[in-house]
């Protein structure tokens, strides 16, 4: 702890545990800046607290300040009538007194008002008659003599004299704001920093490079510490906790022999549905389903051969031994962008990138967005983790096995089990259902093999088994968490606190 | 997926047989035509009520308990066919007026004589009426469907057109008679469909021969001809819409459903004055055919499957063998199964009659080697640099709107992409940047102890004209720090800590950035080229996310410059 520190805290203590600023600056001999640092550090500490509060301040007016050096008119007046003999005809105090003319008539009005003075009738003259010696000082005087010479004052503190402000500030010699004042307070942290001592003199508390290399250590007395006090937490940096999950997904299926695949997050409507073969009237590329580009609408499909393979794939099946979906394929309909709805435009793009291996596995973890309004279960944008197996020979019975090593090697399920399913780019479909321990049977993941309408204009000659996971709600599970919105969470004090699964 | 609600002893009965009274044995039923049940009912432990979902998309003849009973038979073992056969002409013939060639062309039509009809069952029919309108019809624009009481029409029947206050009648659910115009005005079908005939200066109109409307098409019936009740006997079913197989398609399944309760089927003629036929018998109840290949079928499936395990598999799964050739089986496709485009649809089926738990599932045996993508293998490197710097990664969303963007961090507006069809206004755009997303989170943030350190690595777009798709993705990395003692020094010592950590030589140039302060911000270059800025955040900037600290930040594109990909 610095010095200023442990004085700041000593003073604290000796002063009952709240004290300003102000006072502890006067109460240490630290200048105002120097207690504000050491205040900060041992607030950040826990040791103090911080409190702010307004607080009443009275300082002089200019008016004021000049009667704090020369002394309030009626006073001035009275000396100078006493000088003058201590009886005068009132139309004669004008040529008497060094009071400017402007004042006379108010200085004459407070000699009555604090019976200073007394005026008799003679004749037609008014006579003033005051006393020799002079009156003691009223409080009003003692209260702008005061403020003359601490610029300024608390309200709170001025006791007995605080009538008298009331006076000066009619008087328009005075004035009351409201400033910020801070109060340090000791914590029960700050307590037991305390009572565990604080020496200031041995300065032992800390060993130091000098004590090191003097060799000073050896006669020094390391003082002993509360090692039961409590201290500030110190905040780790971390990863995200679910950014952290997803990490070691990507590195179990890397274990596992996949490679990592990428795609744009605004998709042309040809790879992210057309090279699905998914209709162009398909439900799900309804504005309720998908977030379209405002400006430009449309991009460009650089793949020609490939465009017409799908369009007319659609249209009669072309040379993959389907019907087709028979419709008039559009062309201004392919070229729409949008935002990427699912991570399959990602495996289209890579079913027709040149470094495509056969055999090969791909995954990709990638950002998806779908028109949906964001409550418990559903999130507007999120991450969809999803592969493709290619090679030759692959069948139902590969799918199946791909899906019970996920769920034994990711989800750690005990049991599993297949349900028919049914995606509008592959068949068969199969959804896995794992069961979790204190779940019961939980939608896992949804596979199938892609529809040779999908593959063969893509120009791909062998089985390809596609797959997604259920990521989000298996790190929801692992994370206790039944929000969903807790994915991207907002709260810094949860990301530090939180555990890591 | 759609779903309905059905009861379980209608499903029996329609069946045959009985089925499993607890809900995962039912499923394991249901899972043959991919259909899920949840109890709907009140009483525990009940499972008369139940909500069927029905997986399939592409199965809208599922979408009826009756269909779902056709189709169940087979796995189950139960041989009974479809009664669903054309027993004769019903007389009635439709004519159509040439002018629907550009408005709605395609109109067809069935009777279905001597239906037993419940309460239940017109309940079920309006809810297959109402998922084929929405899904399979999109919405109606692509098909729609009237039923009718055939005892209160008299044939022939015209599907004419009509100006908006030609004909009136009084539409289902009202009781008033109202013009074509004003239905599309103030009856809650014509608000929300209104906008398919709308633009038409005619509107399709089906009559009789009295003149009396049974509906406009695709908006609503009459209430006094389009009403069926369990007193009506004998249905007429009418589909109209824009694609011809569509349409059939349609009026099948409805056929369907109707047989199933019992009733015979009877057709009717449309005559249309465009086209090929000039005269086409609905409905057309014509099985496919196709050809399966037997090998296809074992290498599919992954198992060896002998000729009689096939054929008896695409019988349970309701394809009839019709025979076979050199190493396949040429099977009937039932009318109503309008999903089947390619033979990989019926070996799914196959897979299914077989039983996917009764597979034996194998990793596949392929030599390949895992790899993270370079990207994000840098991505990674850098994350765990911050993280040792004692900063706390954040995620955030890469939709945003322009305020956050720029107007609060003191920028005028730039070029973004923005969504066309935005849901909530706060998430319009997709964010340039990532300094405004971690400004935002520490403004959420003011209640936690300070100092906050901070950083996120993640994607931007930015407008591309040169890209196919119209834009670029950035990956950036920002990093902000806030509390009393947060500044340019600090902030300035982590980005050289980083750089010199990814061995890049860098320099810093003064700039002037309204997000920053001025004189207190510099921008970062890398081997001669821009990558980012680095500054003391304004107070402008600060003010606006509500906070009351001072901050510092960084933000870099790890452009190959920076993270020098290989």
């Amino acid at each position: 702890m610095a010095e200023n520190a442990k004085k700041i805290l000593l003073a604290l203590g000796a002063a009952g545990g709240r004290r300003s600023v102000r006072d502890i600056a006067a109460a240490t001999g630290l200048d105002i800046a120097a207690v504000t640092r050491g205040s900060l550090s041992l607030s950040e500490r826990g040791l103090v607290a911080i409190e702010a509060r307004r607080r009443p301040v009275a300082r002089l007016t200019p008016e004021g300040e000049s009667y704090a050096r020369d002394g309030l008119p009626e006073r001035r007046l009275l000396a100078d009538l006493a000088k003058a003999g201590g009886r005068i005809r009132a139309r004669d105090v004008p040529s008497v007194t060094s009071v400017q003319g402007s004042m006379v008539p108010v200085a004459l009005g407070w000699l009555r008002k604090k019976n200073w003075a007394r005026i008799r009738k003679e004749g037609g003259d008014s006579i003033l008659e005051v006393e020799r010696s002079p009156p003691a000082e009223g409080p009003d005087e003692e209260l702008i003599r005061f403020l003359g010479e601490r610029k300024s004052a608390y309200v709170d503190e001025l006791g007995a004299l605080s009538g008298a402000l009331e006076v000066l500030a009619k008087r328009n010699l005075a004035t009351v704001t409201e400033e910020a004042e801070r109060d340090l307070v000791l914590t029960d942290s700050g307590r037991n920093a305390l009572s565990g001592g604080i020496v200031l003199e041995e300065g032992v508390s800390s060993l130091t490079h000098n004590m090191l290399a003097t060799g000073a250590w050896r006669k020094a007395k390391l003082r002993r510490y509360d090692i039961q006090a409590s201290v500030a937490p110190t905040w780790p940096g971390k990863k995200q906790p679910y950014l952290r999950f997803l990490d070691d997904l990507k590195e179990r299926l890397v274990g596992l022999g996949f490679k990592e695949m990428r795609g744009p997050i605004v998709e042309l409507a040809f790879y992210n549905c057309d090279a699905l073969y998914m209709p162009q009237d398909h439900p799900a590329r309804e504005i309720h389903d998908v977030y379209y580009v405002k400006e430009p609408r449309a991009g460009e499909i650089g793949m020609p051969d490939v465009l017409d393979r799908v369009r007319r794939t659609h249209e009669n099946g072309w040379r993959t031994g389907s019907k087709g979906w028979r419709y008039a394929y559009s062309l201004s309909e392919a070229k729409r962008l949008l935002l990427r709805s699912h991570t399959t435009a990602v495996s289209a793009r890579m079913l027709l990138s040149e470094r495509l291996e056969i055999p090969g596995k791909y995954y990709s973890i990638a950002r998806c967005f779908r028109p949906d309004v964001v409550d418990r279960t559903h999130l507007t944008e999120f991450n969809q983790v999803e592969g493709i197996i290619l090679g030759e020979g692959l069948s139902l019975q590969d799918l199946l096995g791909v899906l019970a090593t996920f769920a034994v090697e990711i989800a750690g399920a005990t049991k599993l089990r297949f349900v028919p399913d049914y995606f509008p780019f592959t068949e068969p479909s199969i959804e896995l259902n794992a069961y979790k321990e204190g779940y019961g049977w939980v939608e896992f993941g949804g596979s199938g093999i892609f529809r040779p309408e999908l593959t063969k204009p893509l120009g791909i000659d062998v089985p390809v088994l596609a797959w997604g996971l259920g990521a989000d709600r298996l790190y929801m599970m692992k994370a206790k968490i039944d929000d969903i919105r807790a994915l991207f969470t907002q709260d810094l004090d949860y990301l530090r606190g939180k555990e890591l699964v | 997926m759609p779903t309905i609600d059905i009861r379980l002893s209608d499903l029996e009965s329609l069946l045959g047989a009985e089925l499993p009274k607890e809900v995962d044995k039912l499923n394991e039923v249901l899972s043959f035509i991919k259909a899920g049940a949840t109890p709907a009912g009140t009483g525990a432990g009940s499972i008369e009520d139940l909500r069927i979902e029905l997986r399939d998309g592409n199965r809208p003849d599922l979408w009826s308990v009756e269909g779902m009973a056709v189709s169940l038979r087979g796995f189950l073992g139960i041989r009974r066919a479809s009664r669903c056969r054309i027993a004769g002409s019903s007389g009635t013939t439709v004519s159509v007026d040439p002018r629907l060639k550009d408005i709605r062309p395609f109109i067809c039509c069935s009777v279905v004589k001597g239906v037993k009809l419940t309460d239940n069952v017109i309940r079920g029919l309006m809810q297959l009426q109402e998922k084929l309108d929405e899904t399979y019809g999109r919405r109606r624009r692509r098909t729609s469907i009237g039923l009718y009481d055939f005892d209160l029409v008299r044939p022939p029947l015209t599907y004419g057109v009509s100006r908006p206050d030609e004909f009136s009648f009084v539409p289902l659910g009202f009781s008033e008679k109202m013009t074509l115009g004003e239905i599309l005005e103030r009856h809650p079908k014509g608000v929300e469909y209104g906008h398919l005939i709308k633009h038409h200066p005619v509107w399709p109109i089906l009559h009789d021969s009295r003149r009396n409307v049974l509906s406009l098409p695709p908006i609503i019936n009459s209430n006094d001809l389009g009403r069926i009740t369990e007193d009506t006997k004998n249905v007429l079913v009418e589909v109209t819409g824009t694609s011809g197989e569509t349409v059939s398609n349609t009026l099948n399944i409805v056929t369907l459903s109707l047989a199933e309760r019992r009733g015979s089927v009877y057709s009717v003629r449309v005559k249309y004055p465009y086209g090929g036929r000039r005269n086409v018998v609905t409905p057309i109840l014509k099985p496919g055919r196709i050809k399966v290949s037997l090998s296809e079928t074992s290498s599919l499936l992954g198992l060896p499957l002998s000729r009689r395990k096939v054929a008896e598999l695409l019988e349970r799964a309701g394809f009839r063998v019709l025979g076979a050739g050199r190493g396949s089986i040429t099977v009937e496709v039932p009318f109503y199964r309008i999903d089947v485009m390619h033979p990989v649809d019926v070996m799914e089926d196959v897979a299914i009659a077989y039983g996917v738990n009764s597979m034996a599932p194998r990793w596949p045996s392929l030599v390949t080697i895992g790899a993270l993508d370079p990207r994000e293998k840098s991505k990674d490197l850098v994350r765990e640099l911050m993280v040792g710097f004692g900063f706390q990664e954040v995620l955030t969303y890469v939709l945003t709107n322009k305020e956050d963007l720029f107007s609060k961090m003191n920028l005028g507006a730039q070029d973004v992409v923005e969504i066309a069809n935005p849901r909530i206004a706060t998430y319009n755009c997709l964010r340039s940047w990532l300094l405004p997303s971690l400004m935002a989170f520490l403004g959420q943030n003011t209640h936690v102890s300070y100092p906050q350190k901070i950083f996120e690595v993640g994607y931007c777009v930015v407008p591309d004209g040169r890209e196919e798709n119209g834009s670029r993705d950035v990956l950036k990395l920002a990093c902000a720090s806030i509390g009393p003692n947060a500044g340019f020094t600090e902030m300035k010592s982590v980005l050289h800590s980083l750089l010199l950590n990814l061995s890049r030589p860098y320099g810093l140039e003064e700039t002037g950035h309204p997000s920053f302060i001025d004189g207190r911000c510099g921008r970062v270059i890398v081997g001669g080229e821009d990558v980012g800025v680095l500054g003391e955040i304004n107070p402008t900037v600060l003010e606006a996310f509500g906070l009351s600290e001072p901050a510092a930040a960084f933000e870099l594109e790890l452009c190959e410059k920076l993270i020098g990909l290989g």
